[in-house]
């Protein structure tokens, strides 16, 4: 259990003991904590006063499966807001091989400055020169630095975008076979990175000085049981491994909730050719491959490697929000073009749903017509060569919007929405207005109360509480490491006992059931309080107007939930 | 007896050779079938979180279907 704290203006590297306020925090709840403790909320997040913290999850390192997600915390130069973007990949789980419970990032280097954080298999931390780096796109960059620093080493780095502090740039982060296509992508927390100097940090995968198990027995036990649960949920059991995440473009479609041509429709014209149906039916025509490992010590396997007609590889993974960014929102339906706009942003550093809506406000302010694919990679590609247009793509969708004088922009707080249009799921619209995050599926999604039919969700009642539940769950979970994919296995019985066993048996300790939403309830109630101190009220707190004026077809609703309801949201 | 459309997603199709995603499953059932009818008829079990959508609104086990309908087969989804 310690700290490497890195001070960029001083180029100084130190571990301490973790202080005793923080201990037993980890993932999205030690970064939350220690933001709204030490971070001045009204600071620049682009300057020395920001904090930037990459901290494993409470599991990460451990042989519990798919308890790799590591948490990304600062202030958010897209949103203003507290910021925890997470990011599968190697990192969590090397970190936790070397007891190391957050990466703090402090101060920042002088301009033009740049550096490379590395830490080696006995655990030991050195700043490294990284001009020679300057500029280099993500793909290069990695393939340098595992050529210097062997196969096992796992990388976060920025590109392009980040090094020029645009605000939806990305941290991208290697899989298991070490290419930088894994990214926390949302709030521009590859610009703070930017802004620190840091060009990438670079974990040896080998280290053997992981934190003590307090019962490893009943902890081996636990995890097995657990292992199987994933397993046998026919979610992350069944669908994901077949289709991965792109297995929601037909439910959601089918729902006519798909934010489609910068969210005017509810369904896009010719998403067969983009769900996930057809893209593992493209992948296994050409020789790719459906199924693949993406992350340490995953049982699930949700990821894919697209290739093109002749079977080279074009990008992995090929996912759902980015589909849906870059293909519903444009009305692109040519998977190849979307799967070339993902390397794209991976490559540049940029987060594809931030790039994909940005797009999408830029063809419906008419810069582009809806489907022009070649225009789509133009637009992109500008951000690499940073021209005026590619600076204003690169810092999001409000930029755009701004820019172009649009009105129609889908974003809450600065951040675009995801691939759940707030008309056709009222509750996800909940989630985007009121989760401290700004708008973010992954910070409680309701989708799963719709399929199962828990819920109406075109009706305003029950709305507010599922999203609050499930707002609460997902800030408990992003605290251990888990990844969302896995984590619906919780909510079997065997699988919520034995993941409470596993925990209870690392840290001795005796929590039951209840102490998870405590857990979460925690970590909102740090990132709200740092968000009032930052100056956002409850009027922060609502959605675009466009979304209660203009209906969405097929089923033309608006937004219905009333202010007062999205203001007991948090009525803890 | 009735005429369905029926669609599969998800992993669905797989337990149906020949499957045509274009033209999808034609079926026929008795007047007034509902859902875990056309699921029975289909041999799709209810536990593995089938879920059908017509007309872009999720139906029920117990909910009807009509004459004509092009249903969409579906499974549980939780977030991507």
């Amino acid at each position: 259990m310690k700290f490497l704290k890195v001070n960029m203006s001083k180029k100084s590297v130190q571990f301490q003991e973790v202080p005793k306020d923080y201990v037993g925090l980890g993932g999205r709840g030690l970064t939350s904590v220690m933001i709204n403790t030490e971070v001045p909320p009204k600071c620049d997040p682009l300057g020395p006063e920001n904090k930037l913290i990459f901290a494993p999850g409470l599991l990460s390192g451990t042989n519990l499966v798919n308890t790799s997600r590591l948490s990304i915390g600062a202030k958010s130069p897209l949103t203003g807001t507290i910021k925890e973007s997470n990011a599968g990949g190697t990192v969590a789980a090397a970190l936790g091989h070397l007891g190391i419970t957050a990466i703090i990032v402090e101060g920042q280097a002088p301009k033009g400055d740049l550096s490379i954080l590395r830490i080696d298999e006995k655990g030991e931390a050195s700043l490294l020169p990284a001009q020679a780096y300057k500029g280099m796109r993500t793909y290069a960059f990695a393939k340098k630095l595992l050529e210097a620093y062997g196969e096992k080493t796992a990388i976060l780095c920025i590109g392009p975008a980040g090094e020029s502090q645009l605000t939806a740039a990305s941290v991208q982060t290697t899989d298991i076979d070490g290419r930088p296509c894994r990214a926390a992508g949302r709030g521009g927390l590859g610009a703070v990175m930017g802004a620190k100097g840091l060009k990438a940090i670079v974990v040896d995968q080998r280290g053997k000085n992981a934190d003590a198990i307090a019962d490893s027995k009943t902890f081996n036990d636990a995890a097995k049981v657990f292992a199987q649960a994933i397993k046998a949920h026919p979610f992350s059991g069944q669908m994901l491994p077949a289709l991965g995440t792109a297995g929601l473009v037909a439910p959601v479609n089918s729902l006519g909730a798909f934010p489609s041509y910068n969210a005017t429709k509810g369904v896009l014209e010719g998403w067969e050719k983009i769900s996930g149906e057809n893209m593992a039916k493209i992948i296994t025509e050409r020789g790719g491959k459906t199924t693949h490992m993406g992350c340490a010590q995953c049982v699930v396997h949700c990821s894919n490697e697209y290739v093109d007609k002749q079977g080279k590889y074009m990008t992995a993974s090929l996912e759902y929000e980015t589909i849906w960014s870059m293909g519903g929102m444009t009305g692109i339906t040519d998977l190849d073009v979307i799967a070339k706009l993902d390397y794209l942003c991976d490559d540049i550093g940029l987060d594809t749903m931030s790039t994909g809506v940005a797009v999408a406000v830029a063809m419906d302010a008419g810069k582009a017509k809806f489907g022009d694919g070649e225009a789509a990679i133009r637009m992109v590609e500008e951000v690499a060569t940073g021209t005026q247009f590619g600076k204003v793509l690169g810092n999001g969708p409000a930029a755009v919007g701004k820019h172009l004088g649009h009105h129609r922009v889908p974003v809450v707080k600065g951040q675009s929405i995801a691939a759940y249009d707030p008309r056709g799921m009222q509750g996800n619209g909940v989630t985007y207005a009121t989760s401290p995050m700004g708008a973010d599926h992954t910070a409680g999604n309701v989708i799963g109360e719709y399929l199962s039919g828990a819920l109406d969700p075109l009706k305003a009642d029950g709305q507010v509480a599922a999203s609050r539940n499930v707002q609460i769950a997902m800030a408990a979970v992003d605290c251990t490491g888990l990844c969302l994919l896995a984590s619906f296995a919780l909510t079997t019985p065997e699988g919520g006992q034995a993941f409470l066993t596993a925990m209870n048996a690392k840290f001795g300790t005796s929590f039951g059931p209840d102490s998870i939403p405590g857990m979460g309830i925690k970590v909102l109630q740090a990132e709200r309080e740092f968000n009032r101190k930052a100056g956002f009220t409850s009027k922060d707190d609502r959605l675009p107007e466009f979304f209660y004026k203009e209906p969405l077809p097929p089923h033309n609703k608006v937004f219905l939930i009333s202010d007062a309801d999205l203001d007991s949201t948090f009525n803890f | 007896m009735m005429k369905v459309t029926v669609r599969l997603f998800g992993t669905l199709s797989q337990k149906f050779p020949g499957y045509d995603p274009v033209k999808g499953l034609e079926v026929e059932i008795p007047d007034g079938a509902r859902v875990k009818d056309l699921l029975a008829h289909l041999g799709i079990p209810e536990i593995k979180g089938g879920v059908a959508a017509v007309e872009g609104m999720i139906l029920k086990l117990e909910d009807p279907l009509r004459d004509g309908a092009s249903v969409h087969l579906l499974q549980a989804v939780y977030g991507g």
